[in-house]
């Protein structure tokens, strides 16, 4: 049985590092905007309106193959640290998670595939595989996308394509973006050049570099930036392309770090495992840039443990709004450093 | 010097590159990390928003005069109000809007027209709608060669494929 709890004590499909160049790429990450045809958009329709939509889309959902025994939460009912929660694990925005009428949240298996029900369009249906699978996650998620419409009927022009609330996203409706883990990269001066060179081709980068960027993570998200005039499988192929560009300048750049400085790097990266296997109190950035530290190591083979799945879990598992959910509570921030540290150690020390 | 503390020195710099546009924020490690986490790890920011909102604005520069502008008898919107918020209210907006929208549009992706999947019972039109244009063009050229074999085959094609639109009618929606 498929449920929020399950949900939690499992591990979402997308961070289990089976993917191809799960060493760089986290996740890919596809989604769909679509409307029902004949309903206002969410931000025009009336709250009978925007229920009603729910109520269709939930029951397109049962009767599909693929999000059969889907979660679906009811923003109207959720607690804020559910929504914290939903934020975290990429299954809900940040503008989406309140809890305005007729707003859901479904939740494929495994967390593969999940949509936003009136966000800013009716449905946001999206697909996360792990690594790079652009292409792949399109095909996934075209199939359920129209499975779907045999029962919701998407608004849809022959000339435009699928409607949308906002024009950026009309035509395709698709947003194709990877999570790349950047770190080596990121530590050095040609990012921008790199950033820019990527922009020319058509395709948005945000993330942090720079000499301190190493303690937020190094993670860029690289996405489409057009959804008209090409197809959803051209724009796939083109951001995994240079994705894998990317992934190559990146898996360049870490070769030279252990060239030219391996001992530095294998310093650090033994003391952050050192810091998380035994620390008592963790904040929350610095286990993120700890986390990344060790996703480091275990994709350079320095340290045995964690595996990089591992890794992947700890910098979900480890958001405020996980511990917030699993408080029960309201934690003092120290008692939520407390309790991540104790998390941390835990995963890293398992089998002991 | 920190762009948002404005005390510590910067050392980080946030980049979004969005349409050949790099916006880099220069930040001291605080500061980035206070916003870190979320911004960094975030699957969900919308590239494009900021970028349509620059070209409304330009764009209600130029035709101040006309105030409200056309309203949607679908929602009710008028233009003004998208140009406010950028977003539409329904897909009736889309014929509403068409003169306005369609410079708007082919700024945003430099195309005005869909190329990609479409629903399953409009599928097999667009796809014969597709090759229809193909089927034309290539028409076009083998009359310009003055092959005039190949010209009438590709007519015969092209009187077919317009029988089966024809008779599939209604789903030829235009919206």
């Amino acid at each position: 049985m498929w449920t929020f709890e399950s949900m939690l004590s499992g591990s979402a499909a997308w961070l289990d590092a089976s993917g191809p160049r799960s060493d760089v790429i986290l996740s890919t990450r596809v989604r769909l905007a679509r409307n029902v045809e004949g309903v206002p958009f969410p931000t025009r329709a009336g709250e009978d309106d925007l229920r009603a939509v729910r109520d269709r889309i939930r029951r397109a959902a049962a009767g599909s193959n693929y999000l059969a025994n889907a979660l679906v939460i009811d923003m109207e009912e959720a607690s804020a640290a559910i929504r914290e929660v939903l934020i975290e694990r990429h299954l809900a925005s940040h503008g989406f998670a309140r809890d305005d009428a007729g707003r859901a949240v479904v939740v494929g298996e495994k967390e593969i595939v999940s949509a936003m029900v009136n966000e800013e369009d009716h449905l946001r249906l999206q697909c996360i595989r792990s690594g790079l699978q652009p292409v792949d996650a399109w095909r996934l998620v075209d199939r359920i996308d129209r499975e779907m419409d045999r029962n919701l009927h998407y608004a849809y022009s022959s000339d435009w394509g699928y409607l949308t609330a906002c024009p950026t996203n009309v035509g395709t409706g698709v947003r194709v973006s990877v999570l790349a883990h950047l770190t080596a990269l990121s530590r050095r001066k040609r990012i921008a050049q790199v950033l820019r060179s990527v922009s020319k081709l058509g395709l948005s980068v945000r993330g942090y570099y720079g000499e301190g960027s190493a303690a937020l993570g190094g993670f860029f998200q690289i996405s489409n930036q057009t959804t008209l005039g090409q197809s959803e499988e051209d724009i796939s192929y083109t951001v995994e392309r240079v994705a894998s560009r990317i992934v190559g300048l990146e898996l360049e750049a870490r070769e030279e770090l252990t060239r030219r400085e391996g001992d530095r790097l294998a310093d650090q990266i033994h003391r952050a495992y050192g810091v998380l296997a035994n620390a008592r109190l963790v904040g929350s950035d610095e286990c993120m840039r700890l986390s990344s530290m060790l996703r480091l190591g275990a994709s350079l083979g320095l340290i045995e443990r964690p595996d990089l799945a591992t890794a992947n879990r700890l910098l979900v598992a480890t958001q405020p709004g996980h511990l917030r959910y699993a408080h029960g509570g309201d934690p003092a921030p120290e008692e939520r450093d407390r309790m991540r540290a104790d998390l941390v150690r835990r995963e890293l020390t398992a089998g002991d | 010097m920190c762009e948002s503390c404005r005390r510590r020195p910067a050392t980080v710099q946030y980049a979004e590159v969005v349409d050949g546009e790099m916006t880099t924020y220069n930040l001291c490690d605080e500061c980035a990390r206070e916003r870190g986490v979320a911004m960094s790890f975030a699957p969900f920011a919308g590239p494009l928003v900021s970028i349509l909102m620059s070209l409304l604005e330009e764009a209600g520069e130029r035709d101040e005069a006309e105030r409200q502008g056309p309203v949607c008898p679908g929602c009710g919107l008028s233009y003004s109000e998208f140009r406010r918020s950028g977003r539409l209210g329904c897909a009736e907006c889309y014929k509403s809007f068409a003169d306005e929208l369609r410079p708007l549009i082919r700024r945003i992706h430099g195309s005005t027209r869909h190329v990609g999947t479409a629903p399953d019972s409009l599928a097999e039109d667009a796809g014969s709608r597709e090759e229809m244009r193909r089927l034309k063009s290539d028409l076009d050229d083998a009359v310009r060669r003055e092959e005039y074999e190949r010209a009438a085959e590709l007519r015969d094609r092209i009187r077919d494929l317009e029988r089966g639109l024809a008779a599939r009618g209604g789903a030829d929606v235009d919206v």
